[in-house]
């Protein structure tokens, strides 16, 4: 009699959480999303942190952003060159690397890119972080890469002109260009010893990031047509490093069958021994 | 199987296909998301349920035939049919577990209020510049020249400059915009730009410039007044 109140007790358990997990499941079904981040799958083999033509980077999935002119600040410009940039990033474990990749008619000296993060929890305005009237901001950290120098320049910033580079410098950089297109690679470890200055990278953790892009070409009285904050820039996105393959989700889905079919098989015993 | 579970399927299949196709095409509503339906679905089988045990013979007309199939006895053919539901039941619930435990691979949803509210000093205020055709046009010089950029020559938030930016930047010619605001309002998101707006605003997006830095009070009163000259809108007042 106490195991078939037990059985019965179970059939009703199993049937409740079945009705549950189909509502849950039904209710998560279906949420587009636009190219809203870049996601950094890890690689296996070496990162190719300063080639951008590196045949790694077949396998990292591209995402595009548009740019607009920088308007928010007064030292504004109406149009930039660069209207688009395919983002494509990798990690290790260790190390993250990003591929810039956009169109630029000619290369020039001063031709310059730019990656921007906020630092620690602090939401940080994506203008160099500028003062918000209702919101205490926190800082960016900024990857800045120009072509004459080839390397890259690792910033912080908390509003317009207190752009500042780090006594320590941890961002590699390389860009090579080839057919009207820039191709820059940044590199970094993921964590640093400076959490309060660089952002901090932790694989499945989905972080902001944005983009700028400088055409160093002149105009016609030779002065830079796009210089400082006059430059094209992106809003705000997400970035994430993949986590390490979390397999949870096919244990609880073999969970979740063998539960069925113990219901299932406990269910038909009851049901043959009652005729 | 008797013809006691007929009609509960074709109860559900002719509920199902209102919900789907019929409510979507009565004029003001909408396709309703899968979720309600699925739970409009369960509440009626539900019903049928109570409604087919209510006494003992109709419950065992009901279950009779449900008992059958499950165990398999003299069913014929539709030995087939057990099988199949008995393997695809169990798989589906797998699916199902899989499909909201896997980790979460989109990233965090916002919900940003689009207009909240504005700081007491910028509630009620009244334009100081008088609606004259020579104020309203001056108001739409400035606004080709400070606005237009992102918030478009046609008051459609579709200017050469506004591809890049996340939210993008207000149409105006849209009713839920600035026809549902008062004037004191775009005052306010003028004058103190995306970085004035409160947290549920998220202010850290937003291109919008604080154009008190740049513009005189008088001008932006003008551009309000250009602006919804040139939008075909008017402001939302005091009923």
């Amino acid at each position: 009699m106490k195991s078939e109140k037990l059985m019965g007790q179970w059939i009703m358990w199993g049937g409740a959480a079945m009705v549950a997990a189909f509502i849950l499941g039904g209710a998560s079904v279906g949420m587009a999303q636009e190219s809203v981040a870049v996601r950094a799958a890890k690689v296996a083999g070496a990162l190719p942190v300063d080639d951008p033509n590196a045949a790694a980077w077949s396998s990292a999935v591209p995402a595009t952003f548009p740019m607009s002119p920088q308007v928010h600040w007064k030292d504004r410009i109406l149009e930039a060159t660069v209207k688009d940039v395919t983002v494509r990033a990798l990690h290790d474990g260790t190390q993250v690397a990003f591929l810039l990749e956009y169109a630029d008619p000619t290369q020039d000296p001063d031709d310059a890119a730019a990656l921007e993060f906020m630092v620690g929890d602090k939401k940080a305005h994506f203008a160099h972080g500028q003062p918000m009237a209702q919101v205490e901001g926190g800082p960016v950290n900024i990857w800045f890469w120009k072509n004459k120098a080839d390397k890259a320049v690792d910033m912080n910033a908390k509003g317009f002109g207190t752009l500042k580079a780090q006594p320590h410098q941890d961002v590699k950089a390389k860009g090579t260009y080839s057919n009207g297109t820039w191709k820059v690679v940044f590199a970094r470890n993921l964590s640093t010893e400076h959490p309060d200055e660089d952002t901090q990278v932790t694989p499945g953790e989905f972080i902001n990031i944005a983009f700028a892009v400088w055409d160093g070409v002149k105009d016609a009285s030779g002065e830079l047509r796009e210089k400082g904050s006059q430059k094209a820039v992106s809003s705000w996105w997400y970035f994430r490093a993949d986590p390490p393959a979390d397999y949870s989700g096919y244990m609880y889905a073999a969970m979740a069958v063998g539960l069925a079919l113990g219901f299932q098989f406990v269910l038909i015993r009851k049901l043959k021994k009652g005729q | 199987m008797g013809g006691s579970l007929t009609r509960p399927i074709i109860l559900l299949a002719i509920t199902y296909a209102l919900l789907k196709l019929v409510v979507p095409n009565i004029p003001g509503s909408a396709p309703l998301p899968s979720s309600l339906i699925f739970l409009y679905l369960m509440l009626t089988a539900s019903g049928i349920v109570i409604f087919a045990t209510l006494s003992g013979e109709s419950k065992d007309a009901f279950w009779g035939p449900i008992q059958r199939f499950l165990t398999g006895e003299n069913i014929g053919g539709l030995q087939v049919l057990r099988y199949g539901i008995l393997i695809l039941f169990p798989l589906i619930v797998g699916w199902q577990t899989y499909s909201s435990t896997a980790p979460s691979d989109q990233p965090p949803a916002e919900s940003r209020t689009i207009h909240p509210a504005p700081p007491g000093e910028y509630t009620g205020l009244s334009n100081p510049v008088p609606k004259t055709p020579d104020n309203i046009m001056q108001g739409k010089g400035f606004y080709a020249a400070f606005c237009s950029p992102c918030h478009g020559g046609n008051f459609d938030g579709k200017g050469p400059a506004a591809r890049g930016f996340n939210p993008p930047p207000a149409n105006f010619s849209d009713p839920t915009t600035i026809a549902m605001l008062q004037e004191s309002y775009l005052f306010w998101r003028i004058k103190k730009g995306g970085v004035g707006l409160p947290i549920e605003g998220m202010p850290w997006k937003s291109a919008m410039p604080r154009w008190e830095v740049e513009l005189p009070d008088d001008w932006i009163w003008k551009i309000i007044l250009g602006e919804y000259d040139g939008a075909h809108q008017s402001p939302r007042t005091w009923e």
